[in-house]
């Protein structure tokens, strides 16, 4: 018998989804083990609502596969319903509940017990993401921020094995941001693997263990931060060395360096486009003080997140 | 993974959705208001009637307290059937709109949990209104002696009345996409489910009356009035229809719950489809052709065994007592046959083309079926699935309406009414033809060019040439013919010729009836073609559709 952790949490095969002569997602297979924080990052129109949609059973897609904890969303939907945690953008409220009667209700469609044990429960999600206050508020008057996490509280409710999160930061104050890292983070610990999607690459790289580029429907890359850098042959860094006395041309021996493309001098500075690892960069820096130039700073500056997801976009664009 | 279900669809006490609307709906100053009101002005009606009933005419004292029944059956059908489906309607438009919904389609319960919840759910409060009316009613029915076997029938069907008019509510807060569209059409749909269409059972389609609570009330008053009048109604009212089908009697309140049933049942099983998969048809193609056939099997049941009496004739009804004081026995006159069969015709024409509607699978879903048949490695559609092409089932439910409508036109004018006249059996195959045609150019004009082709379609082919026909019709006698050709043009008119040309009685002006013939057979042949060069058009796009994906 294989433990839960062999088990992948979000197992994905061939989904495609169409919309008559447009296809939103085109033949993606992702695995996602359990207890990861997942993010989906893609320019618009890259697929990821859709590909949430057909995870959160909202949605049938053309054909394919997706089995969320070992239940299949596409023929147990009413099983899938109970590990599925589902968070849309703009995330919704309704206008006519308070926000503890709109936690007890869902508390009680998924069964969390009797009236008390349902009111506890969304007691302990209210204080989760810091709304106990607003318990006798109406839903409709809480800000945008607030209405972000009643509906994670509401998420969080059944305690979901998957929980399945569509920008969820959007909306937040950077206070609330840093509060949603560490609940998303305790949910984590908790054994919940969350896949979440944003556009604020820099957060989801600082949320996620794990993330996948999509764009028009394909999947460009998944692993880590730094693996899906590389993958997208996006390695590249730019170097620049402030020596102490000012230099009118670059060393032979920099240009001629292993993993230096390309060098110039720049405002007395030098300008490098350094294709090397980080070993080759420690030797560059180490080779410049034995060959005796005396430097004042060394930065190292890679391309952002933001200019990545850009270059991917202007890529698939032109492809 | 097997888990005990949250609630059964049948524990309503128990059901999420249910106790949600209860919360929300019942909130003390709401609520209080709105029963308060309730009970000012059913305690109003009740004691205003009552003292007049009691001072100003001579009654025994049931009958004094009967008199306020009907005034307040009128307020509890407001509440129940105007404010609680605007409510369900509404309710369910706003849970879409807000963009809740995708919530409550991620509960774990099943559909018909979810539909349950909502149809008692949403009109909670119409209900409570309901209740606070309730005393006063039991005041009159119990001190006005009125027999347990009349309220009895009466508010069984008023309750079957009012879960099938809030599932029509929720059903156009489901399929209707603009909120505003969404209200207009559900108080639109109620309008003429319930009041307008009803009227066609003048016409001959009884059927339509039994979707109302009409037929069981009529039966009611003897005793909810006072003896002098409710006898007088009884006496008029059995010279009347009365529930037949085929060669069964019916109380009418039976066949009221046994018409309605099964307009109940597929509106509940549309919007379970819908619960469970949001852009699912919203009936199944076995289902859309059973209810078809269903329903032609009502018509008639209903119309025929009312021929031999005369009660089927509209005139009969509304001019009886005026033949009896003429000393003259009524007869039914040619034309109102001909427009009872015109009316048949064409009312199953259009539920013929609402039903294809349902079924028809557009472009996107067609592409998709094949798509995912394609990765299976499988050569064809399954056939009763959503994607699958519904041409078949739309032929099967043209052949079905055809004959349930020669049927009709058989039965009415080889009737003792009629001596001399014929419909043969012969003639079927022509009102098959017809019904099949026009149902086959609607479902592929659908099929190849999608929703918005068939609006235009309505608009220039099928209104405006009717239109067109009508005005030159009453500018000139001799522009009738030409007015016959151009009507002609409406695949709604075809049915129309079809009938004029092939019966004896139709005694139309001469220029008319010479046009006729040829503009039938014209138009007949226009469309014929039309839709087997569209059958083969769409043949080879679903070929080349295939072989694309």
């Amino acid at each position: 018998m294989s433990s839960s952790h062999e088990i992948p949490a979000i197992d994905i095969r061939d989904l495609r989804v169409d919309y008559e002569h447009f296809t939103a997602v085109h033949d993606l297979t992702l695995k996602v083990p359990a207890g990861e924080v997942f993010g989906l990052v893609g320019p618009n129109g890259a697929g990821k609502t859709s590909t949430f949609k057909v995870l959160a059973s909202l949605m049938q897609p053309t054909y394919g596969e997706v089995i969320l904890s070992g239940v299949d969303v596409l023929e147990d939907k009413e099983a899938a319903r109970r590990v599925i945690g589902y968070m849309p953008d703009l995330a919704p409220v309704p206008r006519d509940l308070k926000c503890g009667e709109f936690l007890r209700f869902y508390a009680r469609a998924h069964g969390l017990g009797n009236a008390k044990q349902c009111a506890e429960r969304a007691d302990e999600c209210l204080e989760e993401v810091a709304l106990t206050d607003h318990k006798n508020h109406w839903c409709h008057k809480l800000s945008r921020g607030q209405t972000q996490r009643l509906v994670l509280a509401k998420t969080m409710l059944h305690s979901p094995k998957v929980l399945i999160l569509d920008e969820p930061a959007s909306g937040l104050d950077p206070l609330a941001r840093r509060e949603l890292r560490s609940t998303l983070r305790k949910l984590a610990s908790q054994g919940a693997t969350i896949f979440i999607s944003s556009h604020i690459l820099t957060e989801l790289a600082e949320m996620c263990t794990s993330i996948c580029v999509m764009s028009r429907g394909k999947l460009l890359a998944s692993g880590t931060v730094d693996q899906v850098r590389q993958q997208l042959g996006d390695d590249s860094r730019s170097i620049t060395v402030v020596p102490l006395h000012v230099l009118t041309t670059v060393p032979d021996w920099i240009q001629q360096f292993n993993g230096v493309a390309d060098a110039r001098i720049d405002s007395g500075s030098i300008s490098l486009d350094f294709l090397g690892d980080d070993e080759a960069q420690a030797n560059l820096l180490e080779e410049m003080l034995r060959r005796g130039l005396r430097v004042r700073s060394f930065t190292e500056k890679r391309s952002s997140y933001e200019e990545i997801l850009i270059g991917v976009a202007e890529r698939s664009r032109l492809s | 993974m097997n888990h005990p279900p949250i609630c059964r669809a049948w524990e309503l006490w128990k059901n999420p959705i249910f106790l949600r609307y209860c919360r929300s709906r019942l909130r003390p100053t709401a609520v209080s208001v709105a029963c308060l009101l309730t009970v000012m002005i059913a305690g109003f009606m009740f004691q205003m009637i009552r003292t007049i009933s009691e001072n100003r005419v001579d009654l025994s004292e049931s009958d004094v307290e009967r008199t306020p029944l009907i005034p307040l059956l009128i307020l509890q059908s407001v509440i129940l059937f105007v404010l609680g489906t605007a409510q369900a309607s509404g309710g369910m438009t706003a849970e879409r709109d807000e963009g809740v919904i995708d919530y409550q389609r991620l509960l774990p319960m099943t559909p018909a949990a979810k539909v349950l919840g909502y149809l008692f759910g949403l009109p909670i409060r119409e209900y409570v209104m309901f209740a606070f009316t309730l005393p006063f009613v039991i005041w009159g029915i119990w001190f006005g002696n009125v027999p347990s076997h009349t309220w009895l029938s009466l508010y069984g069907v008023m309750a079957s009345t009012t879960i099938l008019y809030h599932l029509t509510g929720l059903l156009t807060g489901t399929i209707v996409k603009n909120r505003r569209w969404a209200f207009l059409t559900s108080i639109g749909l109620i309008f003429a489910l319930y009041t307008v269409i009803p009227q066609a059972a003048k016409f001959g389609l009884v059927f339509f009356k039994y979707l109302t609570i009409t037929p069981t009330f009529e039966e009611s008053v003897r005793y909810l009035t006072p003896s002098n009048i409710g006898d007088t109604w009884e006496t008029g009212r059995r010279l009347l229809s009365q529930a037949k089908f085929f060669n069964l009697d019916f109380s009418e309140a039976v066949f009221t719950y046994f018409s309605q049933s099964c307009l109940i049942i597929t509106f509940f099983v549309m919007l379970c489809r819908r619960w469970k998969d949001a852009d699912a048809h919203l009936l199944g193609k076995i289902w859309a052709v059973g209810f078809y056939a269903w329903v032609q099997i009502l018509l008639l049941g209903n119309a025929l065994p009312l021929i031999d009496s005369g009660k089927l004739f509209p005139t009969q009804q509304f001019s009886r007592f005026s033949y009896m004081m003429r000393g003259k026995s009524w007869e039914p006159s040619s034309w109102e046959t001909i427009a009872m069969i015109l009316v048949y015709g064409l009312l199953s024409l259009l539920f013929l083309w609402v039903l294809s509607g349902i079924i028809t699978p557009n472009f996107g879903t067609q592409i998709n079926g094949w798509r995912r048949a394609n990765k299976f490695g499988r050569k064809r559609l399954p056939r009763l699935a959503d994607e699958s092409n519904s041409t078949g089932f739309v032929l099967l439910m043209g052949i079905i309406g055809g004959a349930g409508w020669f049927t009709f036109t058989h039965m009415l004018i080889e009737s003792r009414w009629f001596p001399g006249h014929f419909a043969l059996p012969s003639l079927a195959g022509f009102f098959i033809l017809a019904m099949i045609t026009c149902a086959l150019l609607h479902q592929m004009l659908l099929e190849a060019k999608g929703g918005r082709a068939v609006f235009l379609s309505i608009i220039f082919l099928l209104v405006l040439p009717l239109m067109v026909a009508s005005i030159l019709m009453g500018a000139s006698d001799r522009l009738a013919p030409l007015a016959v050709w151009i009507g002609g043009i409406s695949p709604l008119s075809l049915p129309a010729l079809c009938a004029a040309n092939h019966l004896t009685i139709t005694e139309l002006p001469l220029n008319i009836s010479r046009a006729i013939p040829g503009a039938y057979i014209f138009w007949q042949a226009v469309y014929l073609i039309t839709v087997i060069s569209l059958t083969k058009t769409l043949w080879r796009t679903r070929k080349s559709t295939k072989e694309l994906v």
